[in-house]
């Protein structure tokens, strides 16, 4: 009988809709945030840098993504003066907020293509707003409490973010793997993608004021299904697993 | 049983899982062990059927907090921690590499059932199933037979254990 008690409670849990059970993982990260908070920085300081580097690999990415993302915004603000048409249009991410989050906890999932911060409603975090690693997209807010949040990287396999791979001027959905990567389909063929192409997270009106790096190609093969279009694998341009906090762009 | 020890042993092993553990992963899978999955066998066959039944819910439930989803571990470590406490009753297991085939065998059936839930909840589940239903109860069951003496300790099992057998 108590088995089958629990057996419901389960069931329960299952089917209950996850805006709610979230709720129970936001109460463990809220009441262990301090041993969960240690535990990681321990975690990380254990996963030493490279000594051969001169420059960290950190910093190095860091710097790299930030230039191409200005890069992207000059970009975008030439077309704009061509245009001359919308002289009062804003430049990019003028207004918007920048909110620092620090990352509590990983998920147990072998994955870890989600972590809980510990910023939420109150600081201005709805769903779906971009999250930046080391200057590049790394995912978005999928679920928020009041003073916490959780954040789905774009290599999970429920995530989808338009993006368009360097100069080339289509958009296309990229679906994470839950393998530490993402893939673009449905990219025709005749557009030429090479291997270590830029991968931008396209705008998003209210989200996402000009494309931001989030990725860059991987690897670039022919559909196995369909040859006539790309199959393409995209990696992050950050060591998310030793990010100690992250931002978030809040709009106006 | 002693609840509060219980309590205190599955929140450490919940904190750790989620964050100290990954300092002995290995691998670019990031293969690491599971401590609910060894705290689940180790109460399995140290408790009787009524605690067993709590012990492997409530660790499920652990073991979900610290997930993407809420449920499926709830019930896929309630289904198997009960069995396995059942067939404690006729087979007994008592030596360090039974110990780790039942930590092998309860991983692997729980990694499956939990992500046949999930497929069925139509949750994404993530590509590297490998790791969750062979690579992690592996490593769990190498692992695991170390941990169940401290967890013996702490939860003062060791005699109960010399006197049943």
């Amino acid at each position: 009988m108590l088995f089958a008690w629990f057996m419901l409670g389960g069931l329960i849990f299952l089917f209950a809709p996850q805006g709610l059970t979230n709720k129970f993982q936001f109460a463990f990260a809220r009441t262990f945030s301090w041993p969960l908070g240690i535990g990681r920085s321990v975690t990380l300081a254990a996963r030493k840098p490279a000594a051969t580097e001169l420059v960290s690999r950190r910093e190095y990415d860091l710097l790299q993504n930030h230039l191409a993302n200005v890069t992207q915004q000059r970009d975008q603000a030439y077309q704009q003066i061509k245009k001359l048409s919308d002289l009062s249009s804003r430049f990019p991410f003028e207004g918007a907020k920048w909110v620092l989050a620090g990352i509590i906890t990983d998920s147990v999932d072998e994955s870890r293509n989600e972590f809980i911060i510990d910023r939420g409603a109150e600081d201005g975090l709805a769903k779906e707003q971009f999250v930046l690693g080391d200057n590049s997209i790394i995912g978005t807010i999928s679920d928020v409490s009041a003073r916490r949040a959780k954040v789905r990287l774009f290599t999970h396999p429920a995530s989808n973010i338009a993006v368009k791979i360097a100069e080339l001027d289509v958009s296309r959905l990229m679906q994470g793997t839950g393998d530490n990567s993402a893939k673009i389909r449905l990219l025709p063929a005749k557009h030429k993608v090479k291997t270590g192409d830029t991968v931008y997270a396209y705008k998003k009106p209210g989200f996402l004021d000009a494309p931001m790096i989030v990725g860059k190609v991987a690897q670039c093969k022919r559909d196995d299904e369909n040859p006539s279009v790309w199959d393409i694998t995209v990696k992050p341009v950050c060591d998310i697993e030793r990010l100690n906090d992250v931002a978030i762009i809040v709009m106006d | 049983m002693r609840w509060f020890r219980f309590a205190a042993l599955v929140i450490l092993a919940t904190i750790l899982q989620t964050s100290l553990i990954d300092i002995i992963a290995f691998s670019a899978a990031e293969v690491k062990p599971n401590l609910l999955l060894i705290l689940l066998v180790f109460f399995a066959v140290h408790c009787g059927s009524t605690d067993a039944i709590i012990t492997s819910f409530t660790i499920g439930f652990a073991a979900d907090i610290i997930s993407s989803t809420m449920g499926p571990q709830i019930i896929s470590f309630g289904l198997f921690g009960t069995l396995l406490a059942d067939m404690y009753h006729i087979i007994t297991i008592r030596k360090w590499p039974y110990q780790s085939l039942a930590i092998f065998i309860t991983g692997f059936l729980t990694a499956a059932l939990a992500y046949f839930l999930n497929f069925f909840k139509a949750e994404p589940v993530a590509s590297n199933i490998y790791t969750e239903l062979f690579w992690t109860p592996l490593y769990s069951a190498i692992v695991g037979p170390f941990l169940f003496f401290p967890a013996e300790l702490w939860m003062r099992t060791q005699r109960q254990r010399i006197r049943r057998f």
